[in-house]
């Protein structure tokens, strides 16, 4: 499980992440979401030890990221995927993953075994004496994921894993991700791919230099906005906008086509009404349905609230 | 420390410098050329024409003849030991360590003296330099001289002189030693200042610092990373320097010359150490900058007033005694010791990671 509690890092007069408290818990897919900037990059630099916190504390199985000793013992239970690959580019796909198995102390069998079955399930086991300066930004990103994964750690932190891969290869790494899960392991992934949070994570935080939200990221809409009711009529005659506007429960209406889209404050009890309201106008209803909020709607909602 | 977390970067960082075939050349290339090749092209021509063998003839020598029987060594009645004298005539002295020239010297013993221009008669002479001399009725045992015009006299010479070969080849020696020194310690300056800051710039020192290596364990592998290839090449060189010698002299001097036991003194222990503070030097500055550039510059920048000092310091022993060796190999060791704590005192992760300018 990992525990923070007010992690605040600054750079001079740049607070890259303020106030950050948040509890992670093991088994789980958790997403950092945020605009450029918002210190993602620096959360998770700060919870694989790479950097100290300015202030406040995390515990990473009780392990304490500013003690020295146990930073060690961390960095031994993490995979971390970086923004950017960092490989060794003389060297083939093969010798860099080895490299960092051996720091691990994985064995030379298992760390065959890993990495054989982490390149060939990515495509790129046929390639692997071949140096990687020469692959694509793509494949160069495949093997940094295969090198966070080589020694199988039981925490896995992935910074914008999919950002240069191609649709099959990203559904291949969510699925991977999945996977991970499934055996166990608790995933952190910072990114800005509000689709793919949506479909993985359990848990997302929305982060613009310190915690805007937490929650599912199917809850997180709830309460955010009024909730908004889609009605097709077969025809809608022009005098029903300033109508079905004036009438009490209704906030707010719009016309599309000859759709009515119209914001309820508690549809179950108003959605009958206003059904009734119009066939006792002789308009005929086709199809009625909730618009259901995307992340994305919660993302640019709240964080241009955030910015103002 | 676990030395095979530093064995592992090493062994990466030597995989990776296999593939800069240049880099390999020129650090294999430099100690051959300067160590091997430049001291032999520039004294083996001398060597060759330096006349061979033992024989060291005293020119002018018109006869060595033997002494009449009723030879006998002279008594003396005072003893003469560290002066000077010219124009002068000795009568039964006994003279040591003396110089003489101009002289008539008669019925002397004479040890371990220089005589010039003069002439002896009814005297023993024992370790005796003789330039322009006549020797008349007289014996000795180990001389050396030019010259003599003896007439009746049992002279044994020997040559106590050093000859021609036995000047220049210290110096030879002398000079490829330094070389043996001086390469060891510039070579780092080719790879070290990279270590670290090259890694930064590659961004692949992020992945690294990730993984549960301390900053001593890492240090330590990017040293040796450094020193194996720097003192390889040396050692590759000092062989076929040790060997080119042994084959080029043989016939000048009989005998394989090296490797005596101050060279070998020196390339297992002063070059070592010399090298090593080179490294660290360099490791330090490619720790602090965020160029890589930079790093080389400074690290040059760096090493040679250290390497000047050094030639400094050891020229001022003509012959460097294996003691001396051990005294600076030594010195080299402990100073290195402490240049290691505090590049690693002052090793900062999160400076390096973090800090573009
Ligand atoms: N090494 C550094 N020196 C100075 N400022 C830094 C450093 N690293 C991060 N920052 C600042 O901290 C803030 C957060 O940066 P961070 O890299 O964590 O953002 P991010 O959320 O990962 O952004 P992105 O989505 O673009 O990757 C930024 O304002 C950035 O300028
Ligand atoms: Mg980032």
């Amino acid at each position: 499980m990992i525990t923070c509690e007010g992690l605040t890092k600054t750079f001079g007069s740049i607070t890259a992440i303020q106030d950050f408290t948040l509890e992670i818990p093991d088994g789980c897919i958790f997403g950092l979401l945020g605009p450029n900037g918002s210190g993602k990059t620096t959360t998770m630099r700060m919870l694989s030890c790479l950097i100290q916190p300015t202030s406040g504390k995390a515990l990473i199985d009780s392990y304490d990221i500013h003690d020295k000793t146990d930073a060690q013992k961390i960095r031994g239970m993490i995979g971390l995927l970086p923004e950017v690959p960092g490989l060794y580019e003389t060297l083939g796909a093969y010798k860099n993953l080895d490299f960092y198995g051996q720091f691990y102390g994985v064995p030379k069998q298992k760390r065959d075994e890993s990495i054989k079955r982490t390149l060939t399930n990515l495509g790129l086991w046929d390639r692997r004496n071949e140096p990687v300066g020469g692959f694509s930004k793509g494949m160069k990103q495949k093997i940094a994921i295969a090198r966070a994964l080589t020694h199988d750690p039981k925490y896995i932190f992935l910074d914008e894993p999919t950002a240069s891969l191609d649709p099959a290869a990203a559904k291949l790494v969510r699925e991977y991700i999945l996977e991970l899960k499934k055996r166990g392991n608790t995933i952190l992934i910072n990114t800005h791919n509000l689709s793919e949070a949506e479909r993985i994570c359990d848990t997302v935080a929305l982060l613009k230099n310190k915690i805007v939200k937490v929650g599912h990221p199917k809850e997180l809409a709830r309460g955010l906005f009024a909730r908004t009711i889609s009605i097709t009529l077969q025809k809608i005659p022009s005098s029903l906008l300033p109508e079905i506007s004036s009438l009490r429960y209704i906030s707010e209406a719009q016309v599309n086509g000859n759709q009515l889209i119209l914001r309820i404050r508690n549809p179950e009890e108003n959605n009958p009404q206003v059904i009734t309201w119009l066939i006792q106008k002789g308009l005929q209803v086709q199809f009625v349905s909730e618009e259901e909020y995307s992340l994305e709607d919660v993302y640019l909602k709240l964080i241009e609230e955030e910015g103002q | 420390m676990h030395w095979r977390n530093a064995w592992i970067v090493m062994r990466k960082d030597l995989a990776e410098f296999r593939k800069q075939k240049l880099v390999i050349g020129s650090i294999v290339a430099m100690p051959i050329i300067l160590g091997v090749i430049f001291p032999l092209a520039t004294f083996v021509p001398i060597i060759t024409m330096i006349p061979q063998g033992e024989s060291w003839d005293v020119p002018g020598l018109l006869e060595l003849g033997s002494l009449p029987d009723d030879f006998i060594v002279p008594w003396t009645n005072q003893t003469i030991a560290e002066s000077s004298f010219t124009e002068v005539v000795l009568h039964h002295k006994t003279l040591k360590n003396v110089n003489l020239s101009n002289c008539i010297i008669i019925s002397c013993i004479l040890e371990d003296v220089i005589v010039i221009n003069s002439t002896i008669q009814n005297s023993s002479l024992e370790r005796t330099y003789l330039e322009n001399v006549t020797v008349v009725r007289s014996e000795g045992r180990e001389l050396d001289g030019r010259y003599i015009l003896s007439v009746s006299s049992n002279l044994l010479f020997i040559r106590t002189k050093p000859s021609e070969i036995n000047q220049v080849l210290p110096m030879m020696f002398n000079m490829m030693l330094m070389i043996f020194i001086i390469v060891p310690a510039t070579l780092p300056t080719i790879i070290a200042p990279y270590s670290i800051v090259g890694e930064k710039n590659n961004r692949s020192l992020e992945p690294l610092l990730a993984t549960p290596t301390t900053d001593g364990e890492l240090l330590a592998g990017k040293i040796f990373s450094s020193f194996v290839p720097s003192m390889g090449s040396t050692l590759l060189a000092f062989a076929l320097g040790v060997v080119l010698l042994d084959v080029i002299l043989l016939p000048q001097v009989n005998y394989p010359l090296m490797p005596n036991l101050t060279w070998i003194l020196s390339v297992v222990l002063l070059a070592p150490t010399t090298c090593l503070m080179s490294v660290l030097a360099c490791v330090l500055v490619s720790s602090k900058v965020s160029d890589v550039r930079a790093a080389q510059q400074l690290g040059g920048f760096v090493v040679m007033p250290m390497v000047v000092l050094m030639i400094g310091v050891l020229s001022g022993f003509l012959f460097l005694s294996p003691l001396m060796v051990l005294v600076f190999a030594g010195l080299y060791g402990c100073l290195d010791l402490g240049l290691f704590y505090f590049v690693k005192a002052v090793f900062n992760r999160e400076k390096i990671l973090t800090t573009w300018k």
